[in-house]
């Protein structure tokens, strides 16, 4: 697995880039995942991020966009919890990509 | 030949069992099954007749089991199968195969062309070509008990919710209950409106029920990728919970594929009878509707239809079920073309939904369903499957038509009477 060094601090990750340890997690390491992403954060951003981590504190799973944005929409209202909100603060894909700066697993679907 | 490909071919030569074999001998290539499948009606390509699809096998069971085929071999003009051929195929098995079962319905010489397809399967996978995400899913099932991942601290977090908004008791290991309840993993997630459903349907019907910690999840990606060991591990893990709590019925959920695997595959996996009865919940719903247990109040005002997931309906047989119920609630149910066992599949089955390389087939696909709707227009679309449920969401939204999708078991406990 790829190690990366953010701020004096090593990491592990996968080959797509999604942390391995969840508690290696701070926001110096959440704002270099963004950089990769090339994602500027803005506070709308870090609403998505922060509502991620509580999310998966209690559900311990990461979710895919239709539950994430149904999810959001639940907690933050119906003009956030929609797929064009979030795909324009994350435009390569919302669940997959805010996931990652958040810490999470790669999010899986039904099957 | 790689190791692989020679592994690949020894499973292919140890699934062709007799039916297989028959099936292979009695296609008359009338290509009726094409014209079943919707990955070819919508794209007019051959290559997506479901019998092509079985291409490899047939070349194996050619060569290794009938004299014409061994003699052209051996003269070399048959060819063996290569690593090439079998990457090849790996779209045409999984991206754009959904085990639907239509082919199967409309072979006028009766051979069961979706078993074929699952038998192939097994062989592709253990040759290492099955699509990342359906053996990455595979994987969570086997390392954490769920194709998504879910552990039982996300089942305990949605029982509390629903605890707190309905005022119900959610049982959890309760033994002797009537009926053990089992989930789809995108129910506990994403549809925990199911589960409040039943704790609601159940308290009205005062019947006893419960869910068991150790199988609280009914899918099972064993059978879709076509891996039987793994199939019988899942089915094995909710027989025990089951036999453990002396539950005298097992309710499948909202979910296609979990039904077929403990429904009716499940004895053959573990090799003998189940100790309870296995329904679905709209068998179940139905019986208690029969019985005078399921009353409703009030009607839809909205024109319904109702899409019938493949697993359920034509491999299931559960044709009339959700129709009963739906007419308890609605005086406008409107029918698509092909309704019940013909009908045409959302195109995410079979582990399509979970594979990421079928995204764009599966959304060309979906024009099959998008025709089939803008024929009646309903103004609601109910299903039984959170699977169809989660990709017709997806198809609609592609096609920007703005049509609500429903489960059938929410929209009646949303029906309870209030007595």
């Amino acid at each position: 697995m790829p190690m990366v060094e953010v701020a004096g601090k090593s990491f592990e990750v996968d080959e797509e880039g999604y942390l391995i340890n969840l508690a290696d997690w701070d926001e110096g390491i959440a704002a270099y995942l963004a950089k990769e992403e090339k994602v500027e954060l803005t506070p709308n951003h870090w609403e998505v991020i922060n509502f991620l981590r509580e999310y998966y504190s209690e559900y311990q799973i990461a979710p895919a966009i239709r539950v994430l944005t149904k999810a959001i929409g639940k907690k933050l209202g119906p003009d956030k919890g929609s797929n064009k909100y979030l795909y324009e603060l994350f435009p390569y894909g919302p669940a997959k990509q805010a996931c990652k700066i958040a810490g999470l697993p790669k999010p899986t679907g039904c099957i | 030949m790689s190791a692989s490909l020679a592994r690949a071919v020894n499973v292919l030569k140890e699934v062709i069992d007799a039916p297989i074999a028959s099936y292979f001998a009695s296609c008359v290539h009338c290509g009726l099954c094409a014209e079943a499948c919707l990955f070819y009606t919508e794209t007019d390509d051959p290559k997506y007749t479901p019998i092509h699809k079985l291409e490899p096998m047939r070349r194996v069971y050619a060569q290794e089991y009938t004299l014409i085929g061994r003699l052209l071999k051996w003269l070399g003009l048959s060819k063996p199968l290569t690593d090439a051929e079998l990457a090849e195929w790996q779209p045409l098995v999984y991206d754009s195969c959904t085990l639907c079962g239509r082919c199967s319905m409309v072979c006028p010489v009766g051979n069961d062309i979706v078993y074929m397809v699952r038998k192939l399967r097994e062989g592709m996978a253990i040759a290492g070509y099955a699509p990342a995400g359906v053996l990455a899913a595979t994987q969570r099932t086997i390392e954490m008990g769920s194709p998504m991942g879910v552990k039982l601290p996300a089942l305990k977090a949605q029982i509390g919710h629903i605890e707190a908004e309905t005022g119900l008791t959610v049982p959890l290991d309760r033994e002797g209950a009537e009926y053990m309840v089992l989930l789809s993993s995108m129910e506990i997630i994403n549809f925990p409106e199911y589960l409040s459903a039943i704790a609601r349907i159940m308290k009205q019907a005062g019947k006893t029920w419960t869910l068991c910690s150790s199988a609280f999840e009914a899918t099972n990606s064993g059978i879709q990728i076509g891996v039987s060991d793994l199939a019988r591990v899942i089915v094995a893990r909710i027989v025990e919970g089951a036999e453990r709590l002396k539950v005298q019925t097992v309710i499948s959920p909202e979910c296609g594929h979990a039904f077929t695997a403990l429904r009716w595959e499940g004895p053959n996996l573990i090799g003998r009878p189940y100790r309870f009865k296995v329904q679905h919940i709209l068998e179940v719903l139905d019986e208690l509707r029969v019985q005078g247990l399921l009353k409703t109040q009030g009607f839809e005002e909205k024109r319904l239809t109702f899409h019938d997931p493949c697993q359920l309906v034509r491999r299931g047989g559960v044709i009339e079920p959700p129709r009963n119920l739906l007419r308890m609630i609605s005086n406008n149910l409107v029918e698509t073309t092909d309704p019940g066992k013909y009908n045409w599949c959302c195109g995410g089955g079979g582990g399509v939904s979970a594979n990421d390389d079928a995204e764009a087939i599966r959304l060309i696909a979906f024009k099959r369903k998008k025709t089939q709707l803008d024929a009646v227009k309903p103004d609601k679309l109910v299903t039984a499957c959170a699977n169809c449920r989660i990709v017709l969401e997806e198809g609609l939204e592609h096609y920007q038509m703005n049509l609500p999708v429903v489960g059938l078991t929410e929209m009646i406990a949303d029906h309870l009477a209030s007595d």
